[in-house]
Parts: C-alpha cells; sequence; structure tokens
C-alpha cells in the first residue's frame, strides 16, 4: 500500500512537469514556425490532460498555419464547447469557415445566453435554487406554521428559477446539445446520399470542414442531417465527432 | 549530300507554314516607383515580321520601344518563330496610369493588344539595382531551349553575377540581391529553375520567378536570365556572402568533321549540327558585405525588430460594439523592410479594454516581399464603458538616417459597453501570425506568443455538468435527505392524528398482554388492571365502570369483571389475596383475549 502511494505520488510530480513541458515545447515550435510539430506537441499534450480551450485553440491555429482548415476547424468548435465565450475561438472558426466556403451560421439565442452567462454556474444557481426552495416548500407544508404565506411563495419562486436555470442550462448546453454532432474532414467534402449505397441518388455535398448531425449508423454509414435539413447517409470514414468519444 | 539538300528542303517548306498569329502583352511589373523602369513586352507568335509604334504616349510614362528580337525553334520538323517587342516603361510621377491598347500590323492585318494598369507610388521607392545595357528580347521562361551557338565564336559562353543593392547594411535590414546569368545567345540548352545561394550569417528570401531577356555585352549578345531575393544579415561584422551558382545543361559547340567547313561553308548548314551537351554550373563572384549593429541609443522600449521605412494607418469597425462584443483594431504597416521580422504594435491607452492576440497578414507588392503592407487586428473586448480605441505605437529602425522612428496613432473614437463575456477569455499578450489559406505561414516573434497558461477558461471535461459523477453524488445525497425530512415530517405528524393515538394505545395494549405472561404473580391482577384501561382508553380507576357499561358478550364481561375484583383484592387486602395459580392465570389471559378480540371487531 505504502508502495502504491508513493509510485502515485512519484508519477504525478513527472507528470506535472511533462505535461507543461510539453506545452511549453508546442509555444515554442509554434514560434519557431514549425507548425506541424507543434500540433503534434499540443494533440501530445491533450492526450495525457484533461481538454482544455485555450490548448484547443493554440492546437487549431496550429493546423491552420499548417493548412488543415478543416481540422482547424473541428479544434476551433472544441474550443468553443469547452468554452462558448472563448471569443478569439470563434473569430478563428469564422475565418476558417469563411477560408472553407461553409456558410456563416448566425448567432441564435442559445449563443446570445452563453454569451452573458457561464454555463456551470447557471447549473450550480439553479441546482441551489431547487433544493433551497424544495426543503423551504417542505419544512412550510409539515410545520403548518402560522402566517407562512410569504416564505411559501418565496420557496415556490426558488423552485421555480431552479427549475428554469437547469432547464435553459441542459438546452444551451452545447456538450447536451451538440452531443451528436461530427465533422466532415475528408479532403474536398463527402456526399450526403439517399441510400446507404455508393451507387445510390446524392442529396446533398457536405463540404471539407461542414458540420452534420449524426441521427444513427448502420455499418461504414451514418444516417445524418445537414445543419440545412437535409437527410441521407454518409460513409463513416473522415466523419469526426466534435465530441471526442470517452 | 543528297541528305543534306532533303533537310533543308524540308526545312524551309515548313518554315513556310508557321503556326497561326497571335499577340500578347505584358508589363513585368503592375507598380513602380517613380523612376523605376518597366518593361512592356508584346509577343508577337506565328509571324516573322509585325509593325509596332516605337513609342507610345502616355502622361506621366515615358514609353520607348527598346529593342526587338525573334526566335526560331524548330521541333519535331515545325518551325515556330517569336517576335519580342520590348518597351522600357519609366514613370514620371506618381499615380494610377493605364497604358491604351494599341496597333501591331502584321502582314497587313492589324492586331490591338489589350489596355494594361501600372500603379505609380512615389515615396515607398525600392532601392534600384544598377541599370542595365539596353537589352532586347525576353522570351520564355527558363528551361526552354535557345537556339545553338555557332562553333566559330569566340565570346565567352557563359557566365554571371551578383549585384547587391548595397555594400553597407544594418542587422535586419533586408538587402535586395540580383543574380544574372548570361548565356551566349547561340548557344541552346536549358538551366535550373532556381540558383543554388545560401551562406551563414544571413537569411535569404526565396527566389522570384527568372525574368529572361537579351543584353549586348562586349559586342556580343547574351540570353541573360535574372533571378532576385533579398538577404537579411543576422549577425554584425564583414559578411562573406558566398557565390551563387546554377546548374544548367548546355549545348556548346563540338568539333566539326575535318575539312566539313570548307564543303559546307556556303550552305545554310543547320545550326547544332555538330554540338555536344554539357552539364554545367554558372556561378557567380563572391561578395561582402559590411553589416553594422543596430544602435543601443534611442531604441525604444517597444521597438520589436523592424528595420526598413514604414508608415502606419489605423481603423476600427464595428464603430458600435454591445456588452461584450468585440471590436476590430486594425493597424496597417505599409513601406519596405523586413515584414517578417516585425512584431505586432503596441497598444497604449488600453486601460478598460481586453486585448486579445492580433491576428496578421501581408500584401506584398513585390515578388520578394520588399515591400507591401501588413495588416495587424486586435480583438477588443471592453470591461468598461468606452468612447475611444487603446493608441497604437510602432518603433522601427530606419537605415537611411541610422535612427529609430516612432509611429504613433491617436486613439479612435468607438462606442463599446462595457460586457462581461470576456472573462473567462484568455488575458492580452501579443500574437502570433496567421496567414491566409494558401500564403506561406510567416516566422512568429517568440515573445508573441500568448501564455497558455493564463488562457484558463471554461470546462475541462467533455461531460456536461448534468452528468458529472460529483454533480450526480451530490444531488443524489440531497434528494435522500430531502426525502427523509418528508419521511420524518409525515411519520410525526401520524403520530400526532387520532388514528395514530389509537394505533398507538393498541400497540402498548398489545405489548402490557404480552408481559401478563411473564409478569410475576404479585403483580399479575396490576398488570391486567393496566393493560384494560390502554385497550379501553380509560383511566385505571373508571375500567371497570367502562366494562360493566359496554356491551361485550355476557361471559367475557363477567370473567374480565372477576378479574377486576381480585385486582381490587390485592390492592386493598394485601394480606388475604392469594396469587393466582397457573390455570388461573391461563384462564385470566384467554378471556383478556377474547376481550381484546371483541374491542378489535368493534
Amino acid at each position: 500500500m505504502r508502495n502504491s502511494l508513493l509510485l502515485f505520488l512519484c508519477a504525478a510530480c513527472f507528470a506535472l512537469p511533462l505535461r507543461a513541458d510539453v506545452l511549453a515545447d508546442a509555444l515554442v515550435r509554434y514560434a519557431d514556425g514549425e507548425f506541424a510539430q507543434a500540433a503534434k506537441l499540443f494533440e501530445q499534450a491533450l492526450e495525457f490532460s484533461a481538454p482544455r480551450a485555450a490548448v484547443f485553440f493554440e492546437l487549431g491555429r496550429s493546423q491552420r498555419q499548417n493548412g488543415q482548415d478543416a481540422a482547424a476547424a473541428l479544434s476551433f468548435r472544441r474550443a468553443l464547447i469547452l468554452d462558448p465565450r472563448f471569443a478569439p475561438a470563434r473569430a478563428a472558426l469564422e475565418d476558417t469557415n469563411a477560408d472553407l466556403a461553409i456558410p456563416r451560421t448566425p448567432p441564435g439565442w442559445k449563443q446570445r445566453v452563453l454569451d452573458h452567462v457561464s454555463l456551470d454556474a447557471l447549473v450550480l444557481a439553479g441546482t441551489v435554487l431547487l433544493w433551497i426552495g424544495a426543503f423551504l416548500l417542505a419544512i412550510l407544508v409539515f410545520r403548518r406554521a402560522p402566517a407562512r404565506r410569504l416564505p411559501l411563495a418565496f420557496a415556490i419562486l426558488c423552485l421555480a428559477f431552479g427549475c428554469a436555470s437547469l432547464a435553459l442550462s441542459w438546452i444551451c448546453d452545447p456538450r447536451i446539445s451538440q452531443r451528436t454532432d461530427a465533422i466532415v474532414l475528408t479532403t474536398g467534402g463527402t456526399n450526403l446520399l439517399s441510400a446507404p449505397a455508393d451507387q445510390s441518388e446524392k442529396v446533398a455535398r457536405i463540404p471539407e470542414g461542414g458540420l452534420v448531425k449524426i441521427l444513427s449508423q448502420r455499418g461504414r454509414w451514418f444516417y445524418g442531417q445537414t445543419p440545412a435539413g437535409q437527410r441521407g447517409w454518409l460513409l463513416t470514414q473522415g466523419i469526426v465527432p466534435v465530441i471526442p468519444p470517452a | 549530300m543528297k541528305y543534306c539538300l532533303a533537310f533543308l528542303t524540308l526545312a524551309f517548306l515548313t518554315a513556310s507554314t508557321l503556326s497561326a498569329q497571335e499577340i500578347v502583352a505584358g508589363l513585368s511589373s503592375n507598380s513602380a516607383a517613380v523612376g523605376e523602369p518597366v518593361q512592356l513586352v508584346v509577343t508577337v507568335r506565328g509571324a516573322r515580321g509585325a509593325d509596332v509604334p516605337d513609342n507610345l504616349s502616355v502622361n506621366g510614362l515615358r514609353i520607348n520601344l527598346a529593342g526587338r528580337s525573334t526566335q526560331f525553334e524548330m521541333r519535331n520538323f515545325k518551325m515556330s518563330s517569336t517576335l519580342t517587342y520590348t518597351y522600357i516603361v519609366v514613370p514620371q510621377v506618381e499615380g494610377d496610369f493605364t497604358i491604351p491598347s494599341f496597333d501591331v500590323t502584321i502582314e497587313g492585318k492589324t492586331y490591338r493588344t489589350q489596355a494594361m494598369r501600372l500603379s505609380v507610388s512615389g515615396s515607398a521607392r525600392a532601392p534600384q539595382m544598377p541599370s542595365l545595357p539596353q537589352y532586347q528580347v525576353p522570351s520564355g521562361p527558363p528551361g526552354g531551349s535557345m537556339p545553338p551557338p555557332s562553333s566559330n565564336d569566340n565570346a565567352r559562353p557563359y557566365f554571371a553575377e551578383m549585384i547587391l543593392s548595397k555594400k553597407t547594411a544594418y542587422v535586419g535590414e533586408v538587402v535586395p540581391v540580383e543574380l544574372r546569368f548570361y548565356f551566349h545567345s547561340r548557344i541552346g540548352g536549358q538551366v535550373g529553375e532556381r540558383p543554388n545561394f545560401s551562406g551563414e550569417g544571413f537569411t535569404v528570401q526565396k527566389f522570384s520567378n527568372a525574368v529572361k531577356r537579351e543584353q549586348v555585352v562586349d559586342d556580343t549578345s547574351y540570353v541573360v536570365f535574372t533571378f532576385q531575393s533579398a538577404i537579411t544579415a543576422v549577425k554584425s561584422g564583414t559578411l562573406e556572402i558566398p557565390a551563387a551558382s546554377l546548374e544548367a545543361r548546355l549545348n556548346l559547340p563540338g568539333n566539326r568533321p575535318q575539312g566539313f567547313d570548307d564543303f559546307f561553308s556556303n550552305l545554310p548548314i543547320p545550326q547544332g549540327m555538330f554540338n555536344e551537351t554539357q552539364e554545367v554550373t554558372i556561378e557567380t563572384k563572391a561578395q561582402s558585405l559590411e553589416v553594422l549593429p543596430l544602435p543601443k541609443e534611442g531604441r525604444p522600449d517597444d521597438f520589436g525588430g523592424a528595420v526598413g521605412k514604414f508608415t502606419m494607418d489605423a481603423s476600427v469597425s464595428p464603430k458600435k460594439a454591445e456588452a461584450g462584443e468585440p471590436v476590430t483594431l486594425t493597424a496597417k504597416i505599409a513601406g519596405r523592410g523586413n515584414f517578417d521580422g516585425m512584431s505586432a504594435p503596441t497598444l497604449t491607452n488600453d486601460e478598460g479594454w481586453r486585448s486579445y492576440p492580433p491576428t496578421d497578414q501581408f500584401q506584398a507588392n513585390d515578388a520578394i516581399n520588399f515591400t507591401g503592407e501588413k495588416k495587424f487586428d486586435f480583438a477588443l473586448v471592453a470591461r468598461e464603458d468606452q468612447s475611444a480605441t487603446p493608441g497604437i505605437r510602432f518603433s522601427y529602425f530606419d537605415p537611411s538616417s541610422g535612427k529609430y522612428e516612432t509611429l504613433v496613432q491617436a486613439p479612435l473614437p468607438v462606442t463599446a459597453k462595457a460586457g462581461s463575456s470576456a472573462a473567462g477569455a484568455p488575458a492580452p499578450g501579443p500574437a502570433p501570425s496567421q496567414p491566409q489559406a494558401g500564403t506561406t505561414p510567416p516566422p512568429v516573434n517568440p515573445a508573441a506568443t500568448p501564455d497558455i497558461a493564463i488562457m484558463a477558461g471554461g470546462s475541462s471535461s467533455w461531460q456536461s455538468l448534468f452528468f458529472r459523477k460529483e454533480f450526480l453524488i451530490a444531488n443524489a445525497c440531497l434528494a435522500l435527505a430531502w426525502l427523509a425530512l418528508v419521511i420524518g415530517f409525515s411519520l410525526r405528524n401520524f403520530s400526532h392524528s387520532a388514528s395514530g393515538q389509537r394505533l398507538a394505545r393498541r400497540r402498548q395494549a398489545r405489548s402490557a398482554l404480552a408481559d401478563l405472561r411473564s409478569a410475576s404473580p404479585e403483580t399479575f391482577y396490576a398488570e391486567v388492571s393496566r393493560f384494560l384501561a390502554l385497550r379501553l382508553n380509560v383511566p385505571e380507576d373508571s375500567v371497570t365502570e367502562k366494562i360493566t357499561m359496554s356491551d361485550l358478550p355476557d361471559p367475557v364481561r363477567a370473567g374480565v369483571l372477576a378479574l377486576l375484583e381480585k385486582h381490587a383484592e390485592a390492592k386493598f387486602a394485601a394480606g388475604a389475596a392469594v396469587p393466582p395459580s397457573a390455570d388461573e392465570r391461563q384462564e385470566a389471559l384467554a378471556q383478556l383475549q377474547q376481550l381484546d378480540a371483541a374491542c378489535h371487531e368493534k
């Protein structure tokens, strides 16, 4: 037991500087113009540590400098999923999409909500309000105390606001709403077909770096939907989920 | 002899069947400085002659015909000809000019060239290369074949020279360099795409595409391939610039059979009949450049390595920003110098703003990235309500004056509301470059790399908070606590209700009945009385009355009353009381059970 603990502590001591070194090395490589190497190092840093919006942003910039625009778009999207208020990542994604000739999507109401409030803070606030309301309501209902109208109204308000906050967080959270989104990394894009067969009729063309919502999978085919609402089948090859699989 | 005559006949026949006529006109550069000559080349294909004007009249430009050349080429017994007319265009004043289309007459037929545009700048004039002697014919790209030489030409078949635009430069200063490779006009062959040129202590820009032209040197006509580039010294001292070289495969004159010249001297023998192909390397001479260090005196704190001559312009967009909405402050640095080595301008008076690393974009005006414009876009988010952008400051070293210069841009008016959206975004820092797709990414200043450690923001998990273990456990605990509270309150309320109390009494009575079985003989009847009081929910002294008044079955009532009498005896005449026997206890318990059952039925 003691040996295991020692081993763990040693590993932790080495792992942290190692990760910092990889990031520092990646930044130096980027500064030296070695973008391909910098991208590899950023990927390595992400592989061995928790995902961070800033690292994905740097990875995207390295990939973009390296001419991998679709991969860069994926990295910027991932940065924005982790931190929806990361303005530079959003600007970089718009630039990249413009270069990939992907039409700009105007920000919806969800984005405007996320611009003004932190998602995790909203969830925590909603949770706290919900439980305060629930406990208060239980106490007031069972205690049958006199003059309890005002506290009761307060409890109901807390409960309502808590539920609303949690519902809003659920709807706006890109980690939930984009959990089935994928991006096309295939060079030149891919075809959306009417049936899961190579020779079937083409429904639409999804450009390289384009977004598609995956609805189901059958063998080497995905059934997906484009942002324009067109549904069809596309080959799984070169389609990468925006949220990496666990 | 027969074969030679047949060959010549065939050549003349094919020469008369030239390919279709075609005219192409173009400028060697679409931009120039005042006094900087530009070539206007008119290429006529498929004709042996053409009438072109000797000069063109355009206000502000001096355009004169400089020369004409003809090139015949025979491939697979098919003859093609190219006539090239070269004009020298010398801008007289600054401005944008249109050189109008003009007539070219070929064998009585009139063709018109297309109009061309030329932009002439007055201030940002690149250093001039030493002027060339009047040259004649630019024709095809490098790699094209040239007519073979005559073996009796004693001029040098090829040579090269390197021309530096200056002999003294500062560290970091861009020095344009031109490499010229001369080939005798009658030598055929092919040359490499790019010269070999590198060395220690300086960096070399990529070479421009070769310009091919004709030039007369010492009364001998040469075809000249010119490559332009620029070098940047990285350390001070005398910089030895090694020779540049170009690989070529040339058709050099070989030996003719003895007596051949005597016999065929009066016949038009095809050129190249006795040539031999040789791989050669043509080298320039090495040069030296005196490199001065950048002076420490007067160096501004914000000096970021820019050396040259620059101007700055700035703009902001949008002019009005809502809370949290970024505005883009654009600084345009134009002029000539080391655009690759310069870092971004610095922002001044940026309190109350959150700035993000700027992106940059370079638009070169020449092939060697010496003149052009570099655009820096700063994304800014107001942390407080703002009515003006930060100012911009850019310092550079001017090698012509030997002094540092600082360009200052005053804050621009803008209306920006304070927003909180920048809370989790990266802290300000100068920027690495972000080039356009399809262009070579410029080098990034290491000092301009944002600190990733301070860019922490947002979540560090792909799982929503809703699905995270700690969130679920905390909520499960709270839910259990809430459930316990609700159950506790419910039980408490139930115990205070009538039915709850009745249930409690029944439970106590059953407990008392169970106690009777183990009660000592002395306390047996007292326990009986307690059980009855609990079961009937009356005080012990009212039990007899309650039993008497009850509608219990007579045998039960009589039996219970008898037990109560025995209890009274034991209570009030302790000495006379006789403890119950085992049979009496059994009988008493049976009667009490009957009473309990009878009460329960009711």
